[in-house]
Parts: structure tokens; C-alpha cells; sequence
């Protein structure tokens, strides 16, 4: 079975074909970071012009790459949510058209599903686990019961992680994307410089928050006001080692969750793009081995926003039988688990 | 020459197939939003009025603006798909010029045509035309009062923004043509730019650059 998997829903355009024996045969993503660094996070209008300008082309490359035309194709698979719904609709548009040129059915694909099947492209693991989505724009804890079964267990209240890294960066000057950009600047700095607060750590539930911790981080920076490189590091390392620790918490609490409901073997999946942070999965990997749960973090290209994780997803929803008409609504915002109650400091991220 | 176009650059979703000079099938609904949804069920349903398959398809034509660029992106973006799947060449038309072609002789006599578009802001799409239909500029973003100084003769005003150029040129004549585009006059006008080589390729024509507000604009 092989399935043609696009994604838009962000600042990523990808295209990616992918076969059920867990081979990706081409994997194609323009990142539009240049675009968007001059303005300090990703610009909705920015990014839908760029998705329409070079998808097509990515498609195309995608195909080429992996010596496969449509007529072989058993499904076109999209992300149609959640996310920025001007690029969304972009990538919705051109599966279905190719869908509906082609014969072949159109899968829409929930954005989060991707990441949430992700090991199972890459590790073939089964199900129930665990899984911490750590990225931009998401930050929740769910068990993945089976395709489009989950239970969000504990998610973000305010910001996401990634929010908070983009926040951050900018406070110290660092640089678009945060992410790397903090974690450049903290392994020259000092973690035990500066005490930052470890947001919810010690409290009841797997949720989490992250706009305590920025606002620490402002007051900190404003005490000392001009910076020196040196200062920078220190903070970064601090900030970098707080969010560490509180996701390690969160995640105790929620294996410890897991193992109650689950008997068997216990993993946890790590992914999104914050997974990319080196102490992050230090930390996680320390917390799961205490828990007795084994960490598997798919790799980074399968952790940031790619097509492979959406083909595979609509691959594993198609061989249940499962496709989309071409009516289908695009949705900014779209829940694994529609029955969690909705946070609402953290708009559409819960 | 089969050609099958369609229209999602203003307030309404379209398609119409021709088979050179002949009609086989016209669709359109007005929407502000849900083209996404609609616009490929409608080429189906069009495509199956017409009794053809995708295979008897020889000519893509859409709109390239300038209109609503979520609108303008639903669109290019379906030819774009349908143009890498069916190996089909584009004739993309501006959306002015498309509603131009749609507007009666005896309207346009003695007079100069400014089309106008409402892109839902402070000011407008427009491009004049000569009452042969030659464009007398390209397509561009005015204020209605800057709309009223494009001709000073005789004005006959053209499109679902008609009427906020009326308001300011209270002697311009208001045309019988004051919708979205036509999916038939496209498909037609497609088929033409596509054979004397006037076609545009399938880039949006936006006109304006990006608002930049970001999705959190404070830290």
C-alpha cells in the first residue's frame, strides 16, 4: 500500500510518499524559516502565499524520488488541521485535486495523529503508549489506545513549550527558531546562576504551563539589564534546565497513570519539535527509566513538521477502512480526544 | 478543445466546462467562505453534466486575482493539483478581465469600463478597459475616490464593487454586471488567451503584501 502525504499547517511545506511496510520513499520539506525570522514567529499570510507558491513542485519531487506515479497511489492523505488555516486549506485544495484527477480516495489527516503515529512509522510499535507532543504550538500528554483513539491525560494551560523557547529567545536576543537558539546559547551557561520556578512540578494531574516561567524569565532579564553573553547562557541554561525538569514531572506523573491503566510493556513517545532539545530527552529518558517505561523518540526529521508522519497516518487510517469525502472542512483547531475538557488559556492548542 | 474553468477569486464558487463555441455544463453558488469545501464537488458534478471523464479534459482555465486571497489560493491551488495530476496545461485570466468579457456591447459604447472588485477593505480592485475591451492598465488596489479620477469621459462601472465607485462618480453608469466572475465567459476567455498566447500561468495576483500580524504579537 502506498500512500502520497502532504502538510501545510504551519511553516513547513512537505510532501512524502510512504509504503505500509514502514519504508518512506521520498520525503521532501521546505522549511520557510528565512521567510519568517525577520518577524520573530511564523506570519499566517507569509506562510500560506509560500505553501501555494512551491507545493506543486514539492509533490512533484516527491513523487519523482521515489519512482512512484500516481496511478500506483492507494490514497492522497493531507493535513487538514489543526493549525493555520490559510496554508491548511492550501494543502487540503491540492490533495483533493490530485485525489479527485487521480481516482484515488483523500484522507484528511489530524496534524497531531501524524505526530502521534510517528513511532509507529519508525519503530513499529504497538499499541497502547504513551505520548508526550512537545512542539510550537502543542504541549499535552495522551495514551494512543489505537488509530483516532486517544486519552489526553494532561496538556498545556497557557503557552507551549516551543512558544516558550521562541519567547524566550527573544527576550535574550537570541534568534528565530528559540529552540536551537536557546539550547545553543546554554551550553556555555551556568544552571545553577539563576533559580527559575519549575512550572506545576509536585502537583496533582499531567498538565502543564509555561507562562509563569517566561514571566520569571522577563523579570530576570529586566533585573539585569544590559546583558553580557555570558548572562545570556546563564539564563538559557536555567530556562532550558526548568522546562526540562517540569516536563520530566508532568511525564512521571502521567506513566505513572499509564502503568495503572495498562499492563504490559510501557513506552513513551517523545515527539515534536521541542524533542529535538538534547537535555530535554536527557531528562526523559532519566524520568522513564525510574517509571519503568522504555523512551522512544523517533528521529528528529520524523519529530519536526514533515509529510512522512501525515502519509503514514493517512496510510494506517485508510487500511481501517477510513477516508474523507471531498467536501471535506478544513479545522484550525482539532482535539485527539474531543471528550478532554477544553483549557482555555491555551486557545486552540487544547 | 475541452476546457473546464473555474472561479473561487471573489464572494462565489463556479466551474463550466466548453467544448469550443458549445456550453456543456455551468455551475455557481455565491459563499464569502467554503470554497475549499465546495469547488471540487462542483468540477465533479460539472464534469458529469458534461457526460466527460478526466481524460477528455484538454485546457485548465482559473482566475488569477486579484480577489480574496484565501479565495485566489483555493483555486490556484486546485488547478495547480489538477494540472500535476492530469499533465494538463493552465490558462490562468485576471478576475477583472474576466468580468470585463462578461459586460454587454451596448453597455460599453462611448464609454470607458473600470471593473471593481470588493476585497472586503478600505479599498478596492480595479482595472479600466476601453469599450473594446483593450485594458487601459493593469489591475491595481485603489481608494474608490482614486477609482472615480481613472476616467474622465463617459464611466460605465462593472463588478460586485460597482457600486461603492457609484457612490463617489454619482455620473458613472452602473453595468448589468455587477457579480463574480462567470464561469462560462472564463472557460471561453481561457481557451482564447490560450491559443494567442495571452495566458497568465497559475500565480495569484495578490496586489497587496502580507499583513504582518503575528499570531502573538506580544512576549
Amino acid at each position: 500500500m502506498l500512500v502520497l502525504g502532504i502538510e501545510t499547517s504551519c511553516d513547513e511545506t512537505a510532501a512524502a510518499v510512504v509504503r505500509d511496510d514502514r519504508t518512506i520513499l521520498a520525503d521532501v520539506v521546505l522549511s520557510q524559516l528565512d521567510e519568517h525570522r525577520p518577524f520573530g514567529g511564523v506570519v499566517p499570510e507569509i506562510a500560506a502565499r509560500a505553501h501555494l507558491d512551491h507545493l506543486d513542485r514539492l509533490v512533484a519531487e516527491a513523487l519523482r524520488r521515489s519512482a512512484v506515479d500516481l496511478a500506483a497511489l492507494d490514497a492522497v492523505a493531507a493535513t487538514a488541521g489543526p493549525g493555520l488555516i490559510g496554508g491548511i486549506m492550501v494543502g487540503v485544495t491540492t490533495a483533493k485535486a490530485i485525489a479527485a484527477v487521480a481516482g484515488k480516495p483523500f484522507v484528511a489527516v489530524n496534524h497531531l495523529e501524524g505526530h502521534a503515529l510517528s513511532a509507529r512509522l519508525s519503530h513499529g510499535l504497538e499499541f497502547p503508549y504513551l505520548l508526550l507532543l512537545v512542539s510550537g504550538g502543542h504541549c499535552q500528554l495522551l495514551t494512543v489506545e489505537g488509530v483516532g483513539r486517544y486519552r489526553r491525560l494532561g496538556a498545556t494551560i497557557d503557552d507551549a513549550a516551543g512558544e516558550a523557547f521562541d519567547k524566550v529567545a527573544k527576550m535574550l536576543d537570541l534568534g528565530y527558531p528559540g529552540g536551537p537558539a536557546v539550547q545553543r546559547a546554554a551550553a556555555a551557561g551556568d544552571t545553577g546562576r539563576f533559580a527559575l520556578p519549575r512550572p506545576m512540578k509536585g502537583r496533582p494531574g499531567c498538565d502543564f504551563s509555561f507562562s509563569g516561567l517566561k514571566n520569571a524569565v522577563r523579570l530576570l532579564v529586566a533585573e539585569l539589564g544590559t546583558l553580557s553573553d555570558q548572562d545570556k547562557a546563564d539564563v538559557a541554561a536555567a530556562f532550558q534546565l526548568a522546562v526540562a525538569e517540569s516536563v520530566a514531572d508532568r511525564s512521571g506523573r502521567a506513566m505513572g497513570e499509564f502503568a495503572r491503566d495498562y499492563a504490559g510493556p510501557a513506552h513513551l513517545v517523545v515527539a515534536g519539535g521541542v524533542a529535538a532539545n538534547t537535555l530535554l530527552r536527557q531528562t526523559l529518558a532519566a524520568k522513564a527509566a525510574d517509571c519503568g517505561f522504555t523512551l522512544v523518540a523517533p528521529p528528529l526529521a520524523l519529530c519536526t513538521d514533515n509529510a512522512a508522519m501525515i502519509a503514514w497516518a493517512g496510510l494506517e487510517r485508510f487500511r481501517l477502512g477510513q477516508s474523507d469525502g471531498l467536501d471535506f472542512a478544513a479545522r484550525p483547531r482539532w482535539p485527539l480526544d474531543p471528550g478532554a475538557k477544553r483549557l482555555r488559556g491555551a486557545g486552540v492548542k487544547a | 478543445m475541452n476546457v473546464l474553468a473555474f472561479d473561487c477569486s471573489t464572494q462565489s464558487c463556479s466551474a463550466a466546462i466548453v467544448a469550443g463555441d458549445r456550453l456543456l455544463a455551468r455551475r455557481s453558488a455565491l459563499m464569502a467562505r467554503g470554497q475549499s469545501e465546495a469547488l471540487m464537488p462542483m468540477v465533479l458534478a460539472v464534469l458529469a453534466e458534461a457526460g466527460l471523464g478526466w481524460p477528455d479534459i484538454d485546457l485548465l482555465g482559473v482566475t488569477v486575482g486579484p480577489g480574496t486571497f484565501t479565495g485566489l489560493r483555493i483555486g490556484l491551488a486546485a488547478v495547480r493539483g489538477m494540472a500535476l495530476a492530469g499533465g494538463l496545461p493552465v490558462a490562468g485570466v485576471t478576475t477583472p478581465e474576466t468580468i470585463a468579457h462578461a459586460v454587454p456591447k451596448d453597455e460599453r459604447r462611448g464609454r470607458t469600463l473600470v471593473v471593481a472588485i470588493d476585497g472586503k477593505r478600505a479599498d478596492l480592485f480595479v482595472q479600466p478597459f476601453a469599450d473594446d475591451l483593450t485594458p487601459l492598465g493593469p489591475p491595481m488596489a485603489l481608494m474608490p475616490a482614486a477609482v472615480a479620477d481613472l476616467a474622465a469621459g463617459p464611466l460605465l462601472v462593472a463588478g460586485d464593487g460597482a457600486g461603492r465607485v457609484a457612490a463617489v462618480r454619482p455620473d458613472a453608469t452602473l453595468s448589468s454586471i455587477q457579480g463574480p466572475p462567470d464561469p462560462e465567459v472564463l472557460a471561453r476567455l481561457a481557451l482564447r488567451r490560450y491559443l494567442d498566447g495571452g495566458a497568465l500561468p497559475p500565480v495569484p495576483l495578490y496586489l497587496r503584501p502580507p499583513d504582518v500580524t503575528l499570531p502573538e504579537a506580544r512576549v
